[in-house]
């Protein structure tokens, strides 16, 4: 790597932290972080939400000043960044809403950041077209993305999801970037797109750019390689090559405690079927059948095309079938809408719990009761707040929220927290079938840890569970029987405990050839 | 292309839809000028007077003030902001710039009092562009406040007095023809000088927002402000510079207004924000910002001007204007939102 490096002299860092404390009013973000980043090596930097890792990049890329110590910045000093002294220092942040502009065309959204840093910021200046083509054209042939002047003035927000990665990351090659900061980019991608950004990655690191990765998933990390850094309540804990730790020690340096990675499931199903599905078919979904049991829980996988997310949402009439029949406790129900759902008892954690879920602005206890104001409100139509409260407590207490404060706004919560209060919410109603999609998507371990206890809690109970994720592990951890769809059809039945990651892969992307040539 | 970027070039085919469908979505501004022909042609055949040389040049006439504040609501409204201050913006510096060369500085020659309407017009609009940025409150908001705060200086400090007699200066300026003939009824028909102005603020806002490095900004924040910051642009400066220049064309507006119409009202301008704002609307810039072009905006403003000045040729009440710019603009709206649906 260093062979490559222009006649610098070999290693000389490219970005050093040293001492950075940070404090939000009253709470100490970030206690004494020393970093040291080198050019064309991978980092990940890894710790439960809430421990001050975008605090960390939000310094880096000059979003948020230090409250004290320094930055070293290819050998100058700095007590604080601007975004424009950042970017011009070739520090590029994608972060997970990839900082593209959506009413802009690829070309602008790749190289009008080079001409703004070229310019130091400076608006007063003549945009230059010729040199915005060029730019854009030479940054997208290097991720692999096509060049033409189809593309090149393609609006971005027509673009799907993973072409628009791949442009901010063009960008970053754009503005000549040599620290690519990427903040939990696989969250939304397939296995197949994970594996081109990783290509992206590699090519990179080739021309000596380093890459700092903010991610959950600790499966990605080692298969890309390079450093480990972990944080833990604003303290830096370890930082060393990620291969000399095993998951399970990373798990624990993340939480500060010892995380079972066993199967989280250890209850069989009650006896009795709950849900029988024949048949259905909605925009997506073909003729799928499959039965449910009283304390059953069910994975549903597949790739992001494959039908998982569109047969979760016509189990709970977010997006009705057009045909086929369910048969709940014996009873044939209709779904059409999220209300009849509720009114049958089938509830639907979605996968976008800031967008379809949560009132982030709202109270925890308003979040709680969302779903019971009406049965609270009683006859005289003012709702019951004590016995909301109450019920909340219960909730709060049930799903291990860690803290006691329940008007705490929702949006103040870690990701993790939201979650369970999100589930908690269903709780209220006491489903028969809790239907949830992507139940830890964005949440960290420890998080985690806690929401799989609630859910195996549920089972036990005899509630019916449906988990529609495209994490494995989570589902081979948690699940009795995991589904693969492909194609808009089930193609695949496995019991949990003795099905293999590769297995699942296997039916997930091979028969997707056979069925759609 | 490397060879290995067939294996990566995840993204599909982006193929250019070809099509009517894909113009619009493109180019919304061809609903404006689909709806601007239909108009002229149905009313051409049914009062072929409406091809007169005179009523062409009325409506180029009607069209230099209305023009010069969409091209300012639209470079707001580009940025995602909005701006309804502006009509107070050239009320207050007309009215001032009238008092001014009338009592005070008579021999004012009226490139000067252009270019210093043009400027007060930019300081009033620096002004809304500081308290945007500071106060971090919608523009929307901030210029309903400026809107009063302006107009309400103007009636209790400057004046409320109609000013019936013009300085000759400005009188002369209103009169200038850029071109003159007669009609065949022996009418003299004057095309006034002021009419240039317009062709030029359009091309020279054009050139801003699409060669200059602010243009781009410009749209950058519309798209996403939060974003655009991040990435370096300064909100600061975009603000300033927007609400800047939409003041200074605000100003020009005003002091051509009073030119053409050889009187000072204090009253006047101030209530035509909407008409305004529909014109740009019409012209396919969103409201919600990051989109629009200046031939839409002209167009959108052609279009506002043609329904108010020619329904009455084809024997429509005028106070069926309302009813037919309302229909339109609720038309062309719920046209560009299928279209935005059916990508």
């Amino acid at each position: 790597m260093t062979a490559l490096a222009p006649n610098a002299q070999p290693q000389a860092a490219l970005l050093e932290l040293r001492n950075i404390q940070k404090w939000f009013g009253g709470v100490h973000a970030l206690r004494g972080i020393d970093l040291t980043l080198q050019p064309g090596e991978a980092y990940h930097l890894l710790g439960e939400n809430g421990c001050g890792k975008s605090t960390v990049i939000k310094i880096v890329s000059g979003a948020h000043p230090p409250t004290s110590g320094e930055i070293v910045l290819n050998g100058r000093s700095y007590a604080a960044l601007t975004p424009i002294q950042s970017l011009a220092a070739g520090i590029e942040t994608v972060y997970q809403d990839l900082s593209l502009l959506p009413n802009l065309t690829v070309a602008e959204n790749v190289a009008l950041s080079e001409q703004l840093v070229r310019a130091q910021g400076r608006l007063a200046r003549l945009f230059d077209r010729k040199r915005l083509r060029e730019t854009a054209e030479r940054a997208l042939a290097a991720v692999g993305l096509p060049t033409d002047r189809a593309f090149l003035g393609t609006i971005v927000s027509d673009l799907p999801l993973a072409s628009r990665q791949l442009v901010a990351i063009a960008r970053a090659i754009a503005t000549r970037a040599r620290l690519v900061i990427m903040d939990e980019p696989t969250t939304s991608l397939t296995r197949r797109e994970v594996d081109n950004l990783i290509k992206v990655v590699e090519r990179l690191r080739a021309e000596n750019v380093a890459v700092l990765f903010v991610t959950h998933k600790l499966d990605e990390c080692y298969r890309i390689g390079g450093h480990a850094i972990v944080f833990r309540d604003g303290q830096c804990v370890a930082q060393a090559p990620i291969a000399d730790y095993s998951k399970r020690q990373l798990a624990e340096l993340m939480t500060g405690r010892a995380i079972d990675a066993e199967r989280y499931r250890t209850g069989v199903p009650l006896s009795g079927t709950l849900l029988q599905v024949e048949g259905l078919t909605a925009d997506g979904v073909e003729n799928v059948s499959f039965s449910l049991g009283r304390g059953e829980i069910l994975g549903i996988t597949g790739l992001a095309d494959s039908g998982r997310n569109e047969l979760a949402m016509a189990l709970t009439g977010v997006l009705p079938a057009k045909r086929g029949r369910l048969t709940l406790d014996g009873k044939i129900v209709s779904v059409r809408s999220p209300a009849e759902a509720i009114g049958h008892g089938i509830g639907y954690v979605p996968e976008d719990r800031l967008a379809e879920g949560l009132f982030l602005d709202k109270s925890i206890l308003d979040n709680e009761i969302a779903l019971i104001v009406r049965r609270l409100a009683g006859a005289s139509g003012i709702v019951d707040r004590q016995e909301g409260r109450r019920l909340a407590e219960r909730l709060s207490q049930e799903m291990r929220l860690n803290t006691s404060d329940l008007d705490l706004p929702v949006g103040a919560l870690s990701g993790g927290n939201q979650q369970r209060v999100l589930i908690g919410r269903w709780l209220s109603i006491g489903p028969k079938l809790l239907v949830l999609h992507g139940p830890t998507v964005g949440v960290d371990v420890g998080s985690k840890d806690t929401i799989y206890r609630v859910i195996q809690a549920l089972a036990e109970a005899g509630m019916g569970l449906v988990i529609v994720s495209d994490d494995l592990p989570e589902l081979l951890q948690n699940a009795d029987r995991i589904l693969v769809m492909n194609g808009g059809r089930i193609v695949e039945e496995v019991e949990a405990e003795r099905a293999t990651e590769d297995q699942l892969y296997q039916a997930m992307l091979t028969t997707r050839t056979e069925i759609a040539p | 292309m490397t060879p290995s970027s067939e294996t990566l070039a995840a993204a599909p085919s982006v193929s250019a839809r070809a099509g009517f469908g894909a113009l619009v979505r493109r180019r919304p501004e061809t609903i404006t000028a689909l709806l601007l022909v239909a108009i002229c042609g149905t009313v051409a055949v049914v009062n072929p007077a409406f091809l007169q040389p005179a009523t062409l040049i009325d409506i180029g006439r009607a069209s230099v003030v209305m023009g010069l504040f969409a091209l300012g609501v639209f470079i707001i409204l580009a940025a995602g902001g909005i701006d309804v201050s502006f009509t107070a913006v050239a009320a207050l510096t007309m009215y001032s710039m009238t008092v001014l060369a009338q009592s005070i500085l008579p021999d004012l020659p009226i490139a000067v009092i252009l270019l210093l309407s043009t400027l007060g017009g930019a300081g009033l609009g620096v002004i809304n562009g500081l308290l945007v940025h500071h106060l971090k409150v919608p523009s929307l908001i901030v210029t309903i406040g400026t809107q009063y705060l302006y107009r309400g200086f103007l009636l209790s400090f400057i004046g409320t007095v109609w000013i019936m007699s013009l300085p000759p200066q400005m009188g002369a300026f209103g009169r200038m023809p850029l071109l003159q003939f007669s009609a065949a009824n022996g009418a003299t028909i004057t095309l006034p000088f002021y009419f240039l102005v317009l062709p030029v603020a359009a091309l020279a806002t054009w050139w801003i927002l699409n060669r200059t490095l602010m243009g781009r900004a410009i749209f950058a924040v519309g798209g996403n402000a939060d974003i655009a910051s991040r990435l370096g642009y300064s909100l600061r400066t975009i603000h300033i510079f927007l609400f800047g220049y939409a003041g200074a064309l605000a100003g020009l507006a005003g002091i051509i207004h009073v030119c053409a119409n050889r009187q000072a009202n204090p009253f006047d301008l101030v209530g035509t924000e909407i008409n305004v704002i529909a014109a740009v609307v019409l012209g396919g810039a969103r409201i919600t910002g990051g989109t629009g072009t200046v031939l839409g905006t002209m167009l959108g403003v052609l279009l506002i001007v043609v329904i108010n000045s020619v329904l009455v040729l084809v024997g429509i009440p005028s106070t069926w204007q309302r009813l037919v710019v309302g229909s339109f603009i609720l038309l062309a709206a719920a046209f560009f939102v299928t279209r935005q649906r059916k990508k």
